[in-house]
């Protein structure tokens, strides 16, 4: 019986030894580190604020330049409409890129990603001969819906996933004879396929109105949470980055069997374009726009400053190489291998970063699963 | 506890009241029908045992699968009526092997989803089947009046009480490491990610918080299992039991039942008369003035038996001694050790197929795993292993002849920087499964 309280207190006393004991430590020795101060909420609120609202703001105001020069391309289909078609049509996709990583709240319930740029997932078996993956269109589709002139575009499968977004309209703007081929058919397809894009990003860029206050009121890291989507989006991004963007048709899981026509944005020939976009924007994530309050700031409070400057040259090595690929990608991928190879090397390297050393350091959580804690 | 005084056979059969036994199968049974529902609810029964295409099985029950269609719907139906069935004390000795049967085959079916309280389950729930929990009320003593009995040998009370001290100390001893005690690591990585707490939330960035939950949880996992043990120590220890689990529970919820199931078995520990006050509370309880004693036959089996359990018991949690290596870093001897909420370990894994001509390919982890699979197994060697062995046997049916798998993989562990975790130039699908140290794992 005694023994028990010589434990009890044995136990009370190293505890308050430690309590003393650290608390030196931290006045004589991590007084610099400012992790005190750091501001989860003021984080979420620049994310929401300065990245994500006026990123759906800007994508609003992109589409319905698109729309109107969609229109001047269909009213007069020539070769000098359709040029300026391209610079309305990359400048839209280019602002989605800037907003792809968003793909939580209202954009996920949207289903935003797979209606306006669909990737095929990442759990999808790419090396497939004939099979709609990665950044495939559906052609055949497109053709029988523009044929029939029935047709739904609001049920959330492959299939229709595949018939639409900026892919399609790439497909029906630049594809073989798009010009020539123009008819009142096509051109009413073209009509749905623009509002479709028009109404989504309305609706998830109003959504956001809302859905703010619970962005940024929400400071915890679990699944779902929005500390956690960040993170497990910058890693997401990487993952579609290394396989359906560059990786997979490069042929790195076909044996070097190389799919050009699954290409990102294959019709518009801007793929580097847009997967340096998508890249540069998970950078900005990364780092919060350079404000001082993103996710990089985060790892800095929390005595990762060396992690954070590693990752940083890391995403400036995987852009450069990535921007010394010359598009169209599609051709690139035979003519300029060592180019691709180079660049899915800086690729891997970032992804590995951002998901052990980052997400291990933000103790952010990937499965809703219970665990014992590793 | 551990005097030999206390194992010795007239100790462990000496007759003691029955009542923490009655009221440790009443909650034991309706906490595990609660924790059924749960799993149900989550959608997890679809999610790890139906979707997964491959699963990652354990040594030497590579035979054990999933059952196909509703099976495995029909298996949790049975679980949850067998729990039930031991809270109501009806047709206990069937339950109890129902409930065993069901319970540990599901957690054998995929090793991603070990955790040490399943693990805990089925052996209690092992021992549930030969203890007589349901000798006084229970709906068998209702329709057999005959059954009942007032008291029970030592040792059927004594076996929980031991699992439980298992539980606490090897977790205690498990947390006396460097980076736990003098680094407060793990939990200078994990409590900066709960600021949103409140009134806590905003200590969590301070370093010595870090160093008082690491030592406050050593030395209550190390010790509390005595004061539960020590009658007069017992409701104080167990009021920390409630404040320590309500706490965990608070600051990882991710760590699902563990912190209940520990607060509802610490009930143990109690004595007789606790528990006596506490089913007299219950409807139709009614304390039997003549004293029945429950007695088994060959004592003297049962007391080997006890006794070589509780060797294994202390032996497995010690087993990675036998291994060479740091123990977080490779993990052999990790698992059926108690190690809960012990270490910060991610990875990224690449895998190669390469045939005969040297043309290599990338595996895409995705369209085998679920992110919960890839992420368990992207840490641990045995799992890599297992998988490396079945995209040999997949890519063999796809028609790549003789082939080789190799992986580059990444694992940072407790906030030091991600590092190669084993060797890229071994061809995994020619490494041997065994208990074995894997020499091609890169050392710490």
């Amino acid at each position: 019986m005694r023994s028990f309280f010589l434990l009890l207190s044995f136990a009370i006393l190293s505890v308050s030894c430690l309590f003393l004991s650290c608390n030196k430590d931290k006045k004589t020795g991590d007084n610099n580190n400012n992790t005190n101060g750091f501001d989860k909420t003021a984080m979420l609120t620049q994310y929401a604020d300065q990245l994500i609202i006026p990123g759906y703001q800007k994508m609003q105001e992109q589409v319905s330049a698109l729309q109107t020069a969609s229109e001047a391309f269909i009213s007069t289909p020539s070769a000098t409409t359709q040029n300026e078609l391209k610079t309305a049509f990359t400048a839209a996709y280019l602002q989605y890129q800037r907003v792809a990583a968003f793909q939580f709240g209202p954009a996920e319930t949207a289903l935003l990603d797979a209606y306006v740029n669909y990737s095929g997932g990442l759990d999808y078996n790419f090396n497939t001969d004939g099979e709609l993956t990665g950044f495939s269109v559906d052609t055949a589709t497109i053709e029988a819906n523009i044929s029939s002139g029935s047709y739904t575009l609001t049920e959330p499968t492959r299939k229709t996933f595949y018939a639409q977004g900026f892919p399609a309209l790439g497909y029906l703007y630049f594809g073989d004879n798009a010009v020539t081929r123009l008819d009142s058919k096509r051109a009413a397809y073209i009509r749905s396929l623009t509002d479709r894009l028009k109404a989504l990003t309305d609706k998830v860029s109003g959504d956001w109105n809302a859905y703010r206050s619970t962005f940024i009121s929400n400071t915890q890291t679990n699944v779902g949470s929005p500390i956690g989507n960040l993170v497990n989006q910058l890693a997401y991004q990487m993952d579609i980055l290394k396989g359906p963007r560059i990786g997979w048709p490069f042929g790195k899981q076909s044996n070097g069997v190389v799919f050009a026509t699954k290409c990102e944005g294959y019709y518009a020939g801007i793929s580097v374009a847009l997967a340096v976009e998508n890249l540069s924007s998970l950078r900005k994530l990364y780092t919060a726009g350079n404000s001082g309050k993103g996710l990089s700031d985060y790892l800095v409070a929390l005595n990762q400053g060396t992690l954070n400057s590693d990752v940083l040259s890391q995403f400036d090595a995987a852009i450069g190489k990535l921007s010394a690929i010359p598009d169209p990608l599609s051709q690139s991928l035979t003519t300029q291998t060592a180019a691709v190879d180079a660049a899915y090397k800086e690729i891997q390297k970032l992804l590995t970063l951002l998901k052990t050393d980052v997400a291990s350091a933000t103790a952010v959580q990937i499965t809703f699963m219970d665990n014992d804690g590793d | 506890m551990f005097s030999s005084g206390s194992i010795s056979r007239p100790a462990l059969f000496k007759p003691v009241p029955i009542a923490p036994l009655v009221s440790f199968r009443i909650a034991f049974g309706l906490l595990m029908f609660l924790s059924i529902l749960r799993f149900w609810y989550r959608g997890w029964v679809s999610a790890v045992y139906i979707l997964p295409r491959f699963h990652f099985t354990y040594f030497g029950f590579s035979w054990i699968r999933p059952l196909p269609g509703i099976g495995m719907h029909l298996v949790f139906c049975c679980m949850a009526i067998a729990a039930l069935c031991l809270t109501l004390g009806w047709m206990y000795r069937s339950a109890a092997v129902l409930f065993f049967l069901t319970f540990t085959y599901v957690e054998l079916i995929d090793v991603t989803t070990y955790l040490n309280h399943y693990y805990f389950i089925s052996l209690v729930a092992f021992w549930m089947i030969w203890l007589p929990a349901n000798r006084s009320y229970s709906l068998d003593v209702w329709f057999r009046p005959g059954l009942k009995k007032t008291m029970v040998p030592a040792w059927t009370i004594g076996i929980i009480r031991f699992q439980m001290g298992v539980v606490y100390f090897f977790a205690g001893i498990a947390k006396l490491n460097p980076d736990w005690m003098l680094h407060a690591i793990p939990m200078k990585i994990w409590l900066p990610a709960k600021t949103h707490l409140p009134l806590v939330g905003r200590f969590m960035y301070e370093t010595w918080v870090a160093y008082l939950f690491s030592w406050f949880g050593a030395i209550y996992d190390l010790f509390i299992v005595f004061f539960l043990w020590n009658k007069r120590t017992t409701p104080y220890a167990y009021c920390f039991v409630v404040l320590f689990h309500a706490a965990t529970a608070l600051f990882f919820p991710g760590i699902g039942m563990f912190p209940y199931i520990m607060i509802v078995c610490s009930t143990i520990f109690f004595p007789a008369t606790a528990h006596e006050r506490f089913l007299s509370k219950l409807p139709f309880y009614k304390k039997e003035e003549q004293p029945t004693i429950f007695r088994y036959q060959k004592e003297k089996l049962i007391h080997k038996i006890l006794l070589i359990y509780v060797l294994l018991q202390l032996l497995i949690p010690m087993r990675y001694l036998l291994y060479p290596g740091h123990l977080f870093w490779h993990e052999e001897g990790y698992r059926f050790s108690w190690r809960v909420m012990l270490m910060e370990k991610s990875g990224a894994t690449f895998f190669y197929v390469q045939d005969r001509n040297g043309h290599r390919q990338e595996v895409n982890n995705a369209a085998f795993l679920t992110p919960l699979q890839e992420k368990m197994m992207s840490t641990q060697p045995d799992l890599i292993l297992q998988y490396a062995h079945f995209l040999a046997e997949t890519y063999r049916q796809r028609g790549v002849e003789h082939p080789e798998v190799y992986a580059q993989i990444y694992v940072a562990l407790n906030g030091a920087r991600s590092r190669l975790f084993i060797d890229s130039a071994v061809n995994l699908a020619a490494q041997p499964v065994s208990l074995q140290h894997y020499k091609w794992v890169l050392p710490y």
